[in-house]
């Protein structure tokens, strides 16, 4: 499409000028001085840079994304497809991802098969999502620069001297005559503008008054806060970046962290409870956490580390981790998230009685987990020869072991010294006293419980695990991006929302002013001002008169 | 600005969309979630010791069809399954297969116990501290992973397996070979 672009004033436009640089004139309109409707001053009736005559493939792609419109339509399928990941909980809330097509189909019923099938359960990391998402990045970077380049420009080199028909079309407009010294009615207009901390420029008798053009920038640097926010996202993919792993760790032991050289220990957990009196009387009596607290140790480990067992640890961090105070190091915050105070039995001390004498001996060490195998009692020897972690009866009868956690641990010994048969006599221990009663101890080791016992004297001699804390361990690097994106876009919006770029333009023809005046919003304001000159130089009007139609503010 | 610096701007921003968008997609679509072991996959490497005394490294066994089973003396269909992974063994030998079976980490007696009297001729393998099953991704037992002998993983297969099961997966391993 031929476009003339060749303002009446003399000036050359790009393609795509509504308003001539120079003059202000509408182009494309022949006559056009005449006509009355409002002008369009978006942009400042600037070309945006990719209005092109002649566009290659590049420059359309280039204005598909320049267009607002697009972006629009982008906003509003993003708004809708991250909505739709808000119906049932997404995959990532799980720690597990166990067989999550039964649990959707099970929880949710058929729709949340349907929802599973679809991929909508993990909305936010599917690769529409992500799609969209770069489309709206690369809309914001295009618009942007498309538009703010020759803003920029357009209000960098403003003609002071304004066609009659730009002025007479602005939505706030005057044109009357002055009575008087012209020089000294302009003078008196200026003042009063100044007052209003309006920069004023003039050039003969045509005159520029501007403030507040630095609120036009507030959308762009609303626009680079958001890019910097997708990137700082995008940055989250990163494997090195992120990082949401989660530990379980009984008191005493250390555990390595899942893809990293960090160990943690847990030196202790504690759970606090409030007492009744702490309580309001309509909670008393029920249970009330008042401090969860692991006492965790960071190691970093040097060598060997694919086992904690034979890993060079070399401590780094030490903190007691509580709700809202995680440990920290190096980016890393391990945060206190569940615990478990099922005891777990680490290991006991039990003795040997001979129950003809009266007489005990020992107490010897046994742990639950990789035991010794023989054992010196005084005059006696054991040796193990069998353990279970969670005793039970197997379908054929056998004893087996239903676990590998020490829930129900029993040991088989085969006892021998002096009183006992020559080889020895089996004898088999439950260190737990419920387990002790339910699989009838005494019957088992039938005879032999009449003449000898092993157990436990005092709660000193049985060393068990009270609590297993649970640790969340988060790394996240983007998060400082984030921020200050989100800083940056935020004094975008306040720059573009609370300040208002206004402009009066004037000219004298003869004893005729003519004046225009421009505002992005608050025209109440804007004609404020203007009635506020125009009084002080002496044609008081009202505001209202000002208006030139069009206006919704 | 010029008509060409314009043009280069433009494909600047282009190449940059392209490479971080590009980025950002494929890894929706490439990357495997939860970094489970999967299919096609090299499975995590490791370095055990035997109930006989070695020390066993997956990489050993480069070259040959391998079939890994994690298994538990607590765990009765592992147990059911282990004489029907020594027939075929003993079958498939010749052929190059291996079997190893890792122990979920239980205690030295208790696998002694447990093996002692079984007839296994396939090493079994002693896991510490549950940290191969871990980097394994275990979510139940037993599992089995068919390894081809390129090295990447043919089949995670979850539960016991008859003979049957374990011969079909096998000549499919050995005709890699």
């Amino acid at each position: 499409m031929f476009q003339n672009t060749k303002c009446k004033c003399g000036h050359q436009n790009p393609t795509g000028t509504v308003l001539c640089e120079a003059c202000g004139r509408t182009l494309g309109e022949e006559f056009s001085d005449a006509a009355s409707e409002l002008l369009e001053m978006r942009y400042d009736g600037a070309a945006r840079r990719s209005q092109k005559s002649n566009p290659s493939i590049i420059d359309r792609v280039w204005n598909f994304f320049s267009s607002v419109k697009v972006a629009v339509y982008l906003i509003i399928i993003t708004l809708v497809g991250a909505s739709l990941g808000t119906i049932y909980p997404q995959e990532s809330s799980f720690i597990t991802t166990q067989n999550l097509a039964n649990y959707y189909r099970d929880t949710y019923g058929t729709s949340g098969e349907i929802y599973y099938a679809l991929g909508l359960s993990h909305t936010f990391e599917s690769w529409w999502f992500v799609l969209l998402l770069v489309m709206i990045g690369t809309s914001l970077v295009i618009c942007s620069l498309d538009r703010v380049l020759p803003l920029y420009r357009a209000l960098n080199r403003q003609q002071i001297l304004k066609h009659e028909s730009f002025l007479l079309r602005q939505r706030a407009s005057y044109s009357g005559t002055v009575e008087g010294d012209l020089t000294e009615w302009i003078d008196r207009f200026q003042v009063q503008a100044k007052k209003r901390h309006y920069k004023v420029i003039r050039k003969d008798n045509a005159f520029l008054a501007e403030k507040n053009r630095f609120s036009r920038w507030g959308p762009y640097i609303n626009h680079i806060g958001l890019i910097l926010f997708l990137l700082a996202v995008l940055g989250r993919a990163v494997p090195a970046w992120e990082m949401d792993e989660y530990v379980t760790i009984p008191e005493g032991d250390t555990v390595r962290v899942e893809g990293t050289n960090y160990f943690l220990k847990n030196e202790k957990f504690t759970v606090e409870y409030y007492e009744d009196d702490e309580l309001p009387k309509e909670l008393r009596g029920t249970i009330r956490a008042k401090l969860y607290r692991t006492d965790a140790v960071m190691y970093e480990c040097s060598a060997n580390c694919s086992s904690s067992e034979t890993a060079k640890l070399q401590e780094v961090e030490r903190h007691p981790i509580e709700v809202n105070s995680p440990l920290e190091y190096k980016g890393l915050k391990v945060y206190q998230f569940d615990f478990d105070n099922t005891p777990v039995l680490r290991e006991v001390k039990p003795i040997i009685e001979d129950k003809a004498t009266g007489k005990t001996y020992g107490p010897f060490t046994l742990a639950m987990r990789n035991p010794e195998t023989s054992y010196e009692v005084g005059p006696y020897k054991l040796e193990l020869r069998q353990n279970f972690m969670e005793f039970g009866i197997g379908e054929d009868g056998q004893p087996i072991t239903k676990s590998r956690d020490p829930k129900a641990p029993a040991f088989i010994f085969m006892l021998s010294g002096p009183g006992l048969a020559e080889g020895g006599e089996p004898y088999i221990y439950f260190p737990m006293q419920k387990d002790k009663v339910a699989f009838s101890q005494d019957d088992l080791n039938a005879g032999l419980a009449d003449r000898f016992e092993i157990r436990v004297q005092g709660m000193e001699n049985v060393n068990f695990v009270e609590y297993t804390t649970f640790l969340n361990i988060r790394k996240d690097l983007a998060m400082p991006f984030v921020w200050v994106g989100l800083g940056i876009s935020m004094l975008g919006l306040v720059m573009g929302a609370y300040w208002h770029h206004r402009r009066i333009w004037l000219r004298v023809d003869g004893n005729r002013i003519t004046i225009g005046a421009h505002t992005n919003k608050n025209w109440y304001g804007m004609r404020a001002d203007l009635a506020a000159a125009l009084k002080a130089a002496g044609n008081e009007v009202d505001p209202k008169s000002l208006d030139n139609g069009g206006n919704r503010t | 600005m010029k008509g060409s610096a314009r043009k280069t701007v433009q494909i600047i921003i282009f190449l940059g969309v392209l490479l971080l968008g590009g980025y950002a997609i494929s890894k929706t679509l490439f990357v495997s979630k939860e970094d489970f072991v999967r299919p096609g996959d090299k499975p995590p490497a490791f370095t055990l010791a035997t109930t006989d005394g070695r020390t066993v490294s997956l990489a050993d066994y480069e070259g040959r069809p391998v079939v890994v089973n994690f298994w538990g003396s607590f765990c009765p269909p592992c147990v059911r399954e282990m004489p029907e992974f020594q027939r075929q063994y003993d079958k498939w030998k010749s052929e190059g297969l291996e079997i190893l079976a890792i122990n979920l980490s239980e205690d030295d007696l208790t696998v002694k116990n447990f093996v002692d009297g079984k007839n296994l001729t396939y090493p079994i393998l002693r896991d510490v501290n549950e940290e191969t099953e871990k980097r394994y991704r275990l979510r139940s037992y037993p599992t089995t992973f068919f390894i081809k002998p390129d090295g990447t993983l043919e089949e995670v297969y979850e539960g016991g397996m008859t003979e049957a099961d374990i011969e079909e997966r096998v000549l499919k391993l050995i005709k890699e070979s």
